[in-house]
């Protein structure tokens, strides 16, 4: 721990930090740009001068290059270290563009900022300036080259800390282009991250380009509800539009980075179809009318055939109040009957995680910095992509990840692949934790399994990770257990699971013993449970075996639905009504390692002025109602419903009363502590029933798992996503599509009794061999396919019709 | 000594009244007669246009940002030479206090004050302006500048054609 004197003020840092931060800690900011904390120090744009006086170093020198050392004396006022910030700054100035009134980076323009700090005000340079022509970078990014001062922290958040390829530097001396070899969409699925980066207006938000300035924009610190890692976000809207979301900091979660999912996953919000008004029986009403009639009806149901036969439908994207008012609800009216995820399988492995992992629990802060990280039916890049980048960060540390999953698993990073098929995967883990490798036959995956094992022991920081789908209850806690097996005073072994959203972690605690959307059906088919209300979730659309639900569903008598998107579930629904987004709403989620993090709202939710057209000034008349602005929050409407307090901290004050192990509610923030649940119990209940496949005559299994878009509901309302939603695809080995007679690239139909459609073939030879591979595509002929599912299927190409 | 200050507190105002009777009066007879203010007067803002005609408003936000009352509001939008402009631009002169920040705040003087101070309505929607009804034919105070044949986005002229600007650099090329 040095401490050094700067500007005469002692202070004492941790070992290695340089200078320029050590200056930060006592609030003194030197103008700096290519110093960044996530990519560290270079030294290249020679402007964080600092004068030496004392120590171990003098002279004027890079402050970001100087680490901290004991005795230091430092100024950062002194005549020689100003002069030279001040002429470095009007260097990296001589070239650049008049550009400020069109550059939408003005206002939030780190160059801006550090120009005038620098001391340069008015420009001496005459000449002419150089100029670059800009790339096509694809439906995120804007170039604009003539703004850069090559401080190259693009190409190094692009290339070193996300893994991009495709993207670097190019050229020499004041030539120095940063882009892409040709023009083309940015490959990286991190790519918005640029526009964090970039501390000048060269990459800008693409979809948010000329449409606000940062002083018009609503923001508050929020959560991604686009998977279950709870990156910390920022989203910002104006005339009630949400305009884009920018990465939060959260240096236990996401550090400084979000993946471009969750960065331009936000078209839900705006959603023209998304659906504000209040309905009863297809007729609108007021807010209060629908919530006095869900009570009612729910009431007269109950009175009628009992408090059981009403079953409630909470959700993993709906806040912990929500879902917890939704609970009280069920309590009132003294039905035992709440889920918390319709997806069976994704449900299993949420509650099987929340009873199992205790003191398990990694956060990606704790991946980041892991040794060994292996995944076991994990893709991260589908179920949790910023769980991908914490891997790479550990990779570029020296850590070793192997991953064992049936598919093409795509990493930014280098790891070893063992292509197992799913319904091995349980056996790995069972083998893990007991040593007995007598189930695994297969002659590769023996000795695989064994190196683990003794890797496993020999490393300090080890991680394992899975994915929901792919694991279902019962093989998370395999995972668990086989976490648990090499906890040793040397072996700090952790264990992470990606569940399906950002409260499925608090809903599966709410419910760990409870009943299951499988037992649901059931019920609802006998006539058992003849109302459902369902909080931001859509049975019709999310449950495990979609057609089985449908066909279940069509049974009941009342179907109440509060969402904020336009589900099958809110379409149908006797009573309706219009709930918030996440950034339209203060709440808080359970993120996949257990911790409670709250959120804050950004904007105040209404029909987008956008809605008018292009070009259309608002309207000229005064208005005393701002038009689609009924949507309250979830927690709100349950509240009002249940008579509890209509304040959130009050409201959290009495729910943690009522959940002693929900304290934390009392004052949660935005990097508040862990929840675990305790096992009771739930473990044997937890099947896995994804494997109904049967490999007889011309059958193929088909293994359904998500996409990076086009899975996920709240994403794949986003228009700004759409580019990166892919042609429905089957992915095969080469050696199946050989057996099959199909070919990469080929076109062919995919027939299951799902239905049969066109498909676009890739061969892969990263993959299991005996199975097709297919991701669930929303609104298109994939839709019905849910993910973490195997059924049977017959390709055939095209031409053989 | 108070008598004697209240008589002259009491005569002295009389006595400079009485004064100014024989003087030339300075009020006019307004709405009869009106005065011509200086050209620097802060009044009714308009927006103007570039020399050749473009509009000038290049939807920065910088006057409405600089406003000290929030009378001015605006979307931004891109043309398809990739110009930015205002797809709408509204003031409310209800609102307006004519304090002239946003003119000042202007970077490509494209918002400006006239003198014409006469917009007083009955209706209060008539004092919120449109883009069409801010939009003059002219320059207004300044006939030359072009704020597009300085910024490098290529508008004006193409890439790297404007004065002061070389052509655009080859970032592939070896040459030292
Ligand atoms: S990058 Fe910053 S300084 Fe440069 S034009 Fe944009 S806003 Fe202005
Ligand atoms: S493009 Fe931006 S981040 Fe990259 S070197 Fe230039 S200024 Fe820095
Ligand atoms: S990794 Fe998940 S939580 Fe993080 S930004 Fe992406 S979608 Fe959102
Ligand atoms: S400051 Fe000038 S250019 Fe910018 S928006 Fe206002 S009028 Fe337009
Ligand atoms: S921040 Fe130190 S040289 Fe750039």
């Amino acid at each position: 721990m040095p401490t050094l004197v700067i500007d005469n003020r002692e202070v004492t840092v941790p070992e290695g930090m340089n200078v320029l931060d050590a200056a930060k800690a006592i609030d003194i900011v030197v103008p700096h740009f290519c110093y960044h904390e996530a990519l560290g120090a270079i030294g290249s744009c020679r402007l964080c001068a600092m004068q030496f006086l004392e120590g171990p170093v003098q002279g004027v020198k890079m402050a970001c290059m100087v680490p901290a050392q004991d005795g230091m004396v430092v100024s950062t006022s002194a005549a020689e270290a100003v002069e030279l910030r001040e002429h470095v700054i009007e260097w990296l100035m001589t070239n650049h563009p008049h550009d400020c009134p069109v550059c939408d980076e003005g206002g939030e323009c780190l160059l801006q900022d550090m120009t005038i700090a620098g001391g340069h005000y008015l420009r001496r340079y005459r000449g002419k300036k150089a100029t670059y022509t800009n790339q096509y970078l694809g439906p995120f990014i804007e170039q604009e080259m003539n703004r850069c001062i090559t401080c190259y922290r693009c190409s190094r958040t692009y290339r070193d800390y996300c893994g991009g390829r495709d993207f670097g530097v190019f050229g020499s001396r004041n030539r120095v282009f940063f882009g892409r070899y040709k023009d083309g969409q940015l490959e990286s699925p991190f790519s918005g991250n640029l526009v964090d980066i970039c501390p000048t207006g060269v990459f800008t938000d693409k979809p948010f380009r000329f449409k606000s300035r940062i002083w018009d924009l609503q923001e508050a610190p929020s959560i991604c509800p686009q998977c279950s890692l709870g990156c910390s976000t920022i989203p910002g809207g104006r005339f009630r539009e949400l305009q884009r979301i920018r990465s939060g900091i959260n240096q236990t979660t996401n550090g400084f980075f979000i993946c471009d999912r969750g960065r331009f996953g936000y078209g839900h919000v705006n959603h023209p179809e998304r659906p504000r008004d209040p309905r009863v029986d297809g007729l609108p009403v007021t807010m209060e009318e629908a919530i006095t009639a869900a009570r009612n009806r729910v009431d007269a149901l109950a009175a009628k055939y009992g408090g059981a036969s009403i079953a409630f439908l909470g959700s993993p994207r709906a806040s912990l109040e929500g879902n917890l008012l939704l609970q009280a609800w069920a309590g009132r009216v003294g039905s035992s009957q709440s889920v918390f995820d319709a997806h069976q399988g994704r449900d299993h492995a949420a509650r099987s995680l929340a009873a199992n992992l205790a003191s398990l629990a990694r956060s990606l802060s704790d991946v980041r910095q892991s040794d060994l990280i292996i995944l076991i039916g994990a893709d991260p890049l589908a179920e949790g992509p910023s769980l991908a980048l914490a891997i790479r960060q550990a990779v570029r540390q020296g850590s070793e990840v192997i991953v064992i999953d049936p598919r093409p698993v795509a990493l930014p990073c280098a790891h070893q692949h063992i292509p197992l098929p799913p319904q091995l995967l349980h056996m790995v883990l069972k083998a893990l934790e007991s040593g007995q490798y007598d189930e695994l036959n297969d002659a590769q995956t023996q000795p695989a399994v064994k190196t683990l094992r003794s890797k496993i022991a020999q490393a300090k920081l080890p991680v394992l990770i899975g994915g929901a789908d792919m694991l279902g209850g019962l093989g998370v806690k395999l995972l668990c257990d086989a976490a648990k097996r090499f906890i040793s005073a040397e072996c700090n072994i952790g264990v992470m699971v990606m569940l399906s959203g950002p409260n499925s972690f608090g809903g599966a605690f709410l419910n760990i013993g409870g009943p299951d959307f499988d037992a649901l059906i059931d019920a609802f088919q006998e006539g058992r449970v003849r109302g459902l209300v369902c909080l931001e979730s859509d049975p019709f659309r999310e449950a495990q075996f979609p057609a089985k639900a449908q066909a279940a569903l069509g049974h009941l008598e009342l179907l109440i639905s509060i969402d904020c998107t336009p589900t099958l579930a809110a379409k149908r629904a006797d009573i309706f009504m219009p709930s918030r987004a996440t950034a339209e709403m203060a709440g808080s989620f359970i993120n996949n390692e257990g911790r409670l993090q709250a959120f804050h709202q950004a904007i105040e939710p209404g029909m987008p002025l956008s809605a008018l057209g292009p070009g259309k000034h608002p309207p000229r008349l005064f208005q005393s109602t701002t038009p689609g602005a009924t949507p309250q929050p979830a927690w709100q409407i349950l509240g009002q419903l249940l008579d509890r307090p209509a304040d959130l901290n009050q409201l959290r004050r009495t729910l943690a009363a009522e959940n002693p192990k929900l304290k934390a509610l009392t004052h949660v923030d935005t990097t508040a502590a862990r929840i675990c649940a305790e096992p009771n119990g739930i473990a044997a209940a937890l099947t896995h029933e994804m494997f109904s496949a049967d490999s007889s005559a011309g059958n193929v299994p088909l293994l359904i798992t998500s996409a990076f878009v086009g899975s996920h509901w709240l994403s794949h309302l986003s228009s700004p996503l759409k580019a990166l939603r892919e042609e429905p695809t089957v992915w095969l080995h080469p050696s199946l599509a050989a057996t099959l007679g199909l070919k990469h690239g080929e076109r062919a139909i995919l027939s299951t009794t799902l239905g049969r459609c066109h498909v676009r073939v890739q061969t892969s030879n990263d993959m299991a061999q005996e199975l097709a591979l297919t991701y669930q595509l929303l609104d298109s002929a994939l839709e019905g396919m849910s993910p973490g599912t195997i059924i049977n299927c017959r390709l055939t190409g095209e031409e053989g019709q | 000594m108070t008598l004697w200050r209240d008589i002259k507190g009491t005569l002295q105002p009389f006595w400079i009244t009485l004064g100014y009777l024989f003087q030339k009066p300075v009020t006019i007879q307004y709405p009869e007669v009106k005065r011509t203010p200086p050209p620097r007067y802060r009044a009714r803002i308009v927006l103007t246009r570039d020399p050749d005609g473009g509009e000038r408003c290049v939807a920065c936000h910088l006057c409405s940002g600089a406003c000290p009352v929030d009378c001015i509001s605006m979307q931004a939008a891109e043309d398809a030479d990739g110009r930015r402009y205002a797809a709408w631009f509204r003031i409310n002169f209800s609102r307006c206090i004519f304090c002239g920040l946003c003119a000042e705040a202007c970077p490509t003087l494209a918002i400006q004050m006239t003198p014409d101070y006469e917009i007083c309505n009955r209706d209060i929607l008539n004092l919120v302006y449109e883009k069409e009804d801010l939009l003059i034919d002219g320059c207004g105070k300044d006939t030359q500048y072009n704020f597009y044949e300085h910024a490098g986005i290529g508008v004006a002229n193409e890439r790297g054609r404007n004065q002061d600007e070389y052509g655009p650099v080859d970032p592939k090329s070896l040459l030292p």
